[in-house]
């Protein structure tokens, strides 16, 4: 299923022109912080609400605490952007939503009642995504939230990652083989 | 000066694909003054375009035109539409390859009579061995700078290859060591030496890896016999009512169709789009397929048994530093059926990059565990597990009977059952690299099933009678003498070592031959 999702996503941006500017290109559809989310929100033809729910779903499939949640709106701005253009995205994405939301709500305990974005109890969240894992709208969001989330830049340090090495010369000189424990 | 030949200048070799067979293969022609338009269906990118990221340049170089799959492999459900990880651009997936350039071993020349008949396979012994082969390997690392050969030096060791080797040594193996790679160690021939960029597979930007994209192309074309035709994909070749192949048919970069003639033709377009090609090239006289009086083109399709293990360690590797895959155990590389399998595999480096990595990492699973993986992304080190697979008859690439690609061509299918032994090889290998990681203190492994297949082999093998097999031991179809195969398609076996080595040096021995045939006026 990945290989086929990354081709999709690949496909999609090079006909969009995303491709030759590569990541920093998806960077730049991106927001950050609340505020700038429900702008881009309304833009982007998902209501706030759903917006925040795409964003703690993309969360819950990619938990990393070290990462703040701009990082997540720029993983799902991608989506958003297609879910503006596209009815059958974006219908696809409010039922998805709808249906967490159900799940949610439905639940006992101090969760009860609230919709998926408000749970603050990871595992009743993850118990919702469970129920719709491998389903269309799972899919899709898996597929394409995925690929522009751990492809930013930005993110690549707070892994230990250090990314394009070519301009500095390669590691030839900045240690390619200094392990010191084994 | 690139040459310019005339469409109806029938006196020229065509070479379908400019990757390492094609490449090989027209760069040694036109030093031998042979006309040769290569016909190309991907653009060409320069040197200069390549770029530090993953994503993009997968973006840039992959084949993606649609191709199908189906069978009990894992590529069919992991990514039925992507079974094949090939590139359409000149150079063809030299341009992204790792640069691991291995010899064959002697046994696996002869699979047939060393393993003997296999359930369910359909093993040939190829028509050549290891001894007549051993001077054009020896003249491919040449040309192609293969450290650890001729006296070029091996490159150094990274941290990630250490701790390969650290493994490999607490395990009792004896034969680890940075590969035999067709990348620079220092500067040669022209080219620069390795930086220890790691981005090997995203486009030697230093041209320190060997690619006929910059090696082999540029010195066709200098001879002022060559011409090389980007964006130029062949649909069809045709023959005579002799059975001889006259033309070739392929849509220009505008889409139109043109028909360029030729004296040869030289199918290298890997080991998908070959046989792809022959059998859209049926005719009345070939209704089968163009030479496939055997019914053995798009048969006994191979991949090699491969899958990753990464290791997870408390300390850092930083796997994505140095030269990408050079570092290699080859202790299990022998023929030997304790182990409960015939062939043997070789565990090579295989570092990937946090984005590749994360997004590839334990398919369709999601939440804290995979998280945590991905968390310990510093820490992680990661070994390739490369196989011999089985030849199969129903192993193979078929047109598909109803989807065609933007130029009506039927898309190819690529069929695949693992075969029992391929299984049996896979879980020996997944142990192994396990205990080699965890005997130096990793505190966890993960198994990476396939990936879409890198390296393709077999749809066109060579054999001894023309019954067998597709083409003779100089790649030469049986069927129609001034037809060429000059890809890993003429694979008789796959071998437990990765291709491009043997297809280089084929290619050499093909053009000897072809030289020599033209000469005597036999095509
Ligand atoms: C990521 C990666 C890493 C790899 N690492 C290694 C390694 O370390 N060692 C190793 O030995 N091998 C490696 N390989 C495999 C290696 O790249 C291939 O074995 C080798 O390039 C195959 O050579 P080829 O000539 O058969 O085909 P290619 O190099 O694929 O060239 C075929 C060319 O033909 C063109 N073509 C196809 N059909 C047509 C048509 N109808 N008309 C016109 N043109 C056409 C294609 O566009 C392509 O450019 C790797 C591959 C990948 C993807
Ligand atoms: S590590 Fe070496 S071979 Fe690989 S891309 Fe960098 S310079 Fe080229």
């Amino acid at each position: 299923m990945r290989h086929m999702l990354l081709r999709e996503w690949v496909t999609k941006f090079s006909r969009r022109g995303f491709l030759r500017g590569g990541a920093a290109a998806v960077a730049a559809v991106a927001v950050s912080g609340p505020n700038l989310l429900a702008g881009a929100a309304e833009a982007a033809g998902l209501s706030a609400e759903e917006t925040r729910a795409l964003l703690k779903m993309t969360r819950d499939l990619f938990p990393h605490d070290r990462l703040d949640d701009s990082f997540y709106a720029k993983a799902i701005a991608p989506l958003q952007d297609e879910a503006a253009k596209d009815a059958a995205t974006r219908k696809l994405l409010s039922g998805g939503i709808a249906q967490l939301n159900a799940a949610t709500m439905a639940s006992a305990g101090a969760s009860a009642g609230k919709p998926y974005a408000d749970v603050s109890d990871e595992n009743v969240r993850v118990a919702a995504i469970k129920k719709i894992e491998g389903g269309a709208f799972f899919t899709k969001v898996y597929g394409g939230t995925m690929t522009p989330l751990y492809n930013q830049p930005e993110l690549w340090p707070k892994f230990g990652y250090e990314g394009p090495s070519s301009a500095q010369g390669g590691y030839i000189n900045r240690g390619f083989s200094d392990i010191d424990w084994l | 000066m690139p040459a310019k030949f005339d469409l109806n200048d029938s006196s020229v070799v065509v070479v379908i694909g400019s990757g390492a067979g094609g490449g090989t293969l027209a760069n040694e022609l036109a030093k031998k003054g042979i006309s040769v338009v290569v016909l190309e269906a991907g653009r060409r990118m320069e040197l200069t375009e390549f770029k530090n990221d993953e994503i993009g340049m997968f973006g840039a170089f992959t084949w993606f035109d649609p191709r199908t799959s189906s069978g009990s492999w894992y590529v069919a459900k992991s990514s039925p539409d992507l079974p094949a990880w090939t590139c359409k651009l000149v150079g063809g997936t030299t341009v992204h390859w790792g640069a691991c350039a291995l010899r064959f071993q002697e046994h696996e020349f002869k699979t047939r009579t060393r393993y003997g008949a296999i359930p369910g396979a359909n093993l040939l012994d190829w028509p050549l061995d290891l001894k007549e082969l051993g001077p054009y390997y020896d003249r491919a690392e040449l040309r192609m700078g293969v450290t650890g050969t001729h006296g070029i030096p091996r490159l150094p060791a990274s941290s990630h290859g250490k701790v390969l080797f650290a493994g490999a040594k607490k395990l009792g193996y004896t034969q680890y060591m940075t590969t035999n790679m067709a990348i620079n160690p220092v500067p040669r021939d022209g080219r620069a030496g390795c930086q220890q960029t790691g981005f090997c597979v995203q486009g030697c930007t230093f041209g320190a890896k060997w690619s006929t994209l910059y090696v082999d192309i540029p010195q066709a074309e200098a001879t002022g016999k060559a011409e090389v035709r980007a964006e130029s994909q062949v649909l069809r070749i045709e023959h005579d009512a002799s059975g001889k192949v006259t033309s070739v048919v392929y849509a220009d970069r505008a889409g139109n169709l043109q028909r360029q003639k030729a004296r040869i033709v030289a199918v290298a377009g890997n080991s998908i789009e070959s046989p792809r090609l022959l059998l859209n090239s049926s005719s009345s006289q070939f209704p089968q397929g163009l030479a496939n009086s055997s019914g053995q083109v798009g048969r006994n399709y191979m991949r090699h048994v491969t899958s990753t293990v990464f290791g997870i360690f408390d300390k850092p590797v930083h796997m994505y530093r140095g030269t990408a895959q050079s570092g290699i155990v080859m202790d299990e590389a022998r023929l030997d059926t304790k182990r409960g399998f015939v062939g043997g595999y070789n565990l090579e480096l295989l570092p990937q990059g946090l984005p590749s990595f994360a997004t590839n990492l334990m398919p369709g699973e999601w939440g804290r565990d995979r998280a945590s993986v991905i968390d310990s992304y510093a820490n992680i080190a990661g070994v390739w597990i490369i196989g011999e697979d089985m030849a199969r008859e129903t192993n193979r690439v078929t047109l598909h009977p109803d989807r065609k690609d933007k130029f009506g061509m039927p898309i190819p299918n690529v069929h695949v059952d693992d075969h029992p032994n391929d299984v049996a090889m896979q879980q020996h290998a997944f142990q192994q690299a396990d205990a080699l990681y965890k005997s130096i203190g990793a505190k966890r492994t993960v198994h990476h099933l396939p990936f879409p297949s890198t390296h393709n082999m077999g749809t066109n093998r060579m054999s001894e009678k023309p019954q067998d097999g597709v083409v003779n031991r100089f790649g030469q179809a049986h069927d129609v003498k001034n037809l060429f195969v000059s890809d890993g398609s003429q694979f008789a076996s796959s071998g437990g070592e990765n291709p491009t080595l043997t297809i280089v040096a084929l290619a050499l021995r093909q053009s000897e031959y072809i030289a020599d045939q033209m000469s005597k006026g036999a095509i």
